[in-house]
């Protein structure tokens, strides 16, 4: 079976190299002139906020996690189980506790990032509002352990949260 | 006998029951369960949570489940609108003052009121701003927490230690909205069996401090078994978590154990999760053991026990008939010895609610199955005579110094153990074996109920049953416990005819010891 094939017909005579570069050169002077699009990335850097305009992330972006602490810097989380439970990528491991009042606690409470799939369910089925997955995406380190992100660490994110889908007000407005 | 029964229409069912059943339990017959909090059936009705209304018909109002008994040609509604609204408004009087504290509370995910809120409570609350009554966590005792907030006051806690311990330590203090559940002032609730309480409560209200926070229901899995505390074979559960024995729990058998167990049983299950375990087949090589495969193992074993000479049997009471069974067959043709370790307590601990129900003097599961298939239970000369045996073989046993001291006199000695032990020093060959939340099995109780265990956790290691080990050995042909019951049950005639699926979930009496020792 023969391959179908289109010769194109090229001029083999008057071919200049000039109106070539003037062409191209005119493209660049035009693109000069006109305001810049690209984002000088990392000094410049995209945030949650509207005022960024084009470069806003969205406040339903979901990225590395965040744990809420309570007025007296205490992890919000009661260590109740819906989180393992519902992670479809395995990534949360937690060991309940009780404290000195009596409360119930995470006595270790990690988070896999390398594993998390980052759906959110995790924020969706807390009940207490303490995990959640924040509006972030420069997670990079030197070492993969340092992925795994324990109770300390979660609770030292500072960045904001993610509002996630709200399904009775799908586009966000 | 037709005389007795009447007949009951639930929800359109015609059901054939007793006279004098009370209609929830001819409701249950009819395949309708009614939500109910204090109607427990091993426990007497006081009808106080007022959860089983249901229309009955050609009576004036709704009528409690758990306390009206049927009558013939009774028409019953369980889920008319009358009776749904019944229960929704009950739902919404417990509530009133119920937490909503499911994410830390023990008992979410096997909570009764959170499921029969979830079926048919209102949505929302009509008590907004209303401010929930409060009250501490209380101490009752070695192992019960009282979360005063969650109760809901169905008084089973109460009824079963006036009428089933006899101890009556629990009563219900205040009244209307104040009440709670109190313990006698400087009584603790110490009853050997007292931990039924926390099966008992339907909330999260009393707690196992053993189990607090330990998991969460959903995380279990179940496993039915029998108890190995003591000669009574209780039924219960094995809950497991990530291959860890967390909890024991009773499993309901009417002709054994009703629906309880005592507290030496449900904390014994710490020994199911040792760590330090043999793990691998050992040979002695000079004077250390080497690991090494099964079939170099066996081998040797084989060996040993093809060889002349009187063989000692020491075995623990809490191997399974099979164990038991097959381990004696594989030393069949050579003068034999075999005895049990049963080790006894000073006393007996009874439910006086329940009869025949006691935690025994004698706390080894399968006492009466080892004597059955002619095992003695005089361990002392037992052991004497092992010192001088050609060969011993010893099953899980823990020995002293003095009779490992005894039992290395041998001339061989083979040991199926579980955990590093004394007896190690001596043995020419050591086989890792299973425990009993690790294989199946079967143990037959006091009196004479033969019941079955199921596998609960994986054995760590390369451990076998020892049934299975035995069976190798003599090249007998049998591949699963149901196979290994049937050639040891043949030779016994007791348990002659029996099979594993006879057996079912709560057992059989051996053949003669039906009338003996058991209750109706």
């Amino acid at each position: 079976m023969a391959i179908g094939v289109k010769v194109l017909k090229r001029p083999d005579r008057n071919v200049s190299y000039v109106r070539a570069t003037l062409k191209g050169l005119a493209i660049t002077f035009r693109k000069m002139l006109e305001p810049k699009v690209t984002m000088q990335y990392p000094e410049e850097k995209s945030a949650p906020e509207p005022e960024r305009g084009a470069w806003a992330i969205s406040p339903r972006w979901r990225g590395t996690h965040r744990m809420l602490t309570d007025e007296q810097g205490r992890s919000k989380c009661v260590a109740c189980g819906l989180c393992p439970q519902i992670c479809p990528a395995n990534c949360i491991k937690l060991v309940p506790g009780e404290d000195e009042h009596g409360n119930r606690y995470p006595l270790i409470y990690e988070i896999d990032e390398f594993r998390c799939v980052f759906c959110g369910y995790c924020q969706e089925v807390c009940p207490e509002e303490a995990i959640h997955v924040g509006v972030h995406y420069e997670n990079a380190e030197y070492s993969r352990d340092r992925f795994v992100y324990d109770l300390e660490r979660l609770s030292a994110q500072t960045h904001p949260v993610s509002t996630l889908w709200d399904p009775s007000d799908p586009k966000g407005e | 006998m037709s005389s007795d029964l009447v007949s009951v229409t639930i929800d359109g069912v015609v059901v054939q029951v007793p006279k004098g059943t009370p209609i929830i339990e001819a409701a249950k017959q009819a395949g309708v369960l009614v939500p109910h909090y204090c109607y427990h059936p091993s426990l007497p009705s006081p009808a106080v949570c007022r959860m089983c209304l249901v229309e009955v018909e050609k009576a004036p109002k709704l009528m409690p489940a758990c306390v009206t008994t049927v009558a013939d040609g009774q028409v019953v509604h369980t889920d008319s609108e009358q009776a749904r609204k019944a229960r929704t408004g009950v739902l919404e009087f417990l509530l009133i003052n119920h937490p909503l504290d499911c994410p830390i509370c023990d008992q979410a995910g096997e909570c009764e009121l959170q499921n029969y809120v979830f079926q048919e409570g209102r949505e929302g609350t009509r008590y907004g701003d209303y401010a929930k009554r409060y009250n501490p966590v209380e101490d009752f005792g070695p192992d019960v927490l009282y979360v005063a907030n969650r109760c809901i006051l169905c008084t089973r806690c109460v009824r079963f230690m006036d009428d089933v311990a006899g101890t009556p330590v629990l009563n219900v203090s205040e009244r209307g909205d104040r009440a709670y559940i109190g313990i006698d002032q400087d009584q603790l609730l110490d009853h050997p069996w007292a931990g039924n309480v926390v099966d008992l409560c339907p909330v999260g209200s009393l707690v196992s401090k053993d189990f607090l926070h330990k998991a969460r229901a959903w995380d279990l899995d179940k496993t039915a078994s029998i108890c190995t505390g003591c000669s009574q074979g209780c039924n219960i559960m094995i809950d497991t978590r990530d291959n860890t024995v967390v909890r024991l729990r009773p499993r309901p058998n009417m002709e054994v154990n009703r629906h309880f167990m005592c507290d030496h049983g449900r904390m014994n299950y710490r020994w199911m999760n040792r760590g330090d375990r043999i793990e691998a087949p050992l040979v002695r090589s000079g004077d250390r053991h080497v690991a090494t495969d099964w079939d170099q193992a066996l081998d040797l074993v084989r060996g040993l026990v093809g060889q002349a000479g009187p063989a000692v049997i020491l075995a623990s009471g809490g191997a399974s008939l099979e164990s038991l069974g097959m381990l004696k067959g594989m030393l069949a043709g050579r003068p034999l010895t075999a005895a049990v370790q049963v080790p006894l307590a000073d006393a007996e601990a009874p439910l006086a609610g329940v009869p025949n129900l006691a935690l025994r003097k004698e706390r080894a599961a399968n006492g009466e199955g080892a004597r059955l298939l002619g095992y003695s239970m005089e361990w002392d000369p037992a052991v004497k005579v092992a010192g001088k045996a050609a060969l011993v073989v010893l099953l899980d046993v823990a020995l002293t110094d003095a009779e490992a001291a005894v039992v290395a006199g041998a001339g061989a000695v083979v040991v199926l153990g579980t955990i590093e032990s004394q007896a190690l020093a001596a043995a020419r060959v050591v086989l890792p074996v299973t425990n009993t939340a690790e294989e199946q099995g079967t143990f037959v109780n006091r009196d004479g109920r033969v019941q079955r265990y199921e596998q609960a956790r994986s054995a760590p290691g390369m451990g076998r049953p020892a049934w299975w080990i035995a069976a190798e050995v003599q090249g007998a042909a049998a591949a699963t416990p149901a196979e290994a019951f049937a050639q040891v049950a043949a030779a016994v005639t007791g348990l002659a005819g029996m099979t594993y699926a006879d057996l079912g979930v709560t057992g059989r009496m051996l053949r003669g010891a039906s009338a003996a020792g058991s209750r109706v």
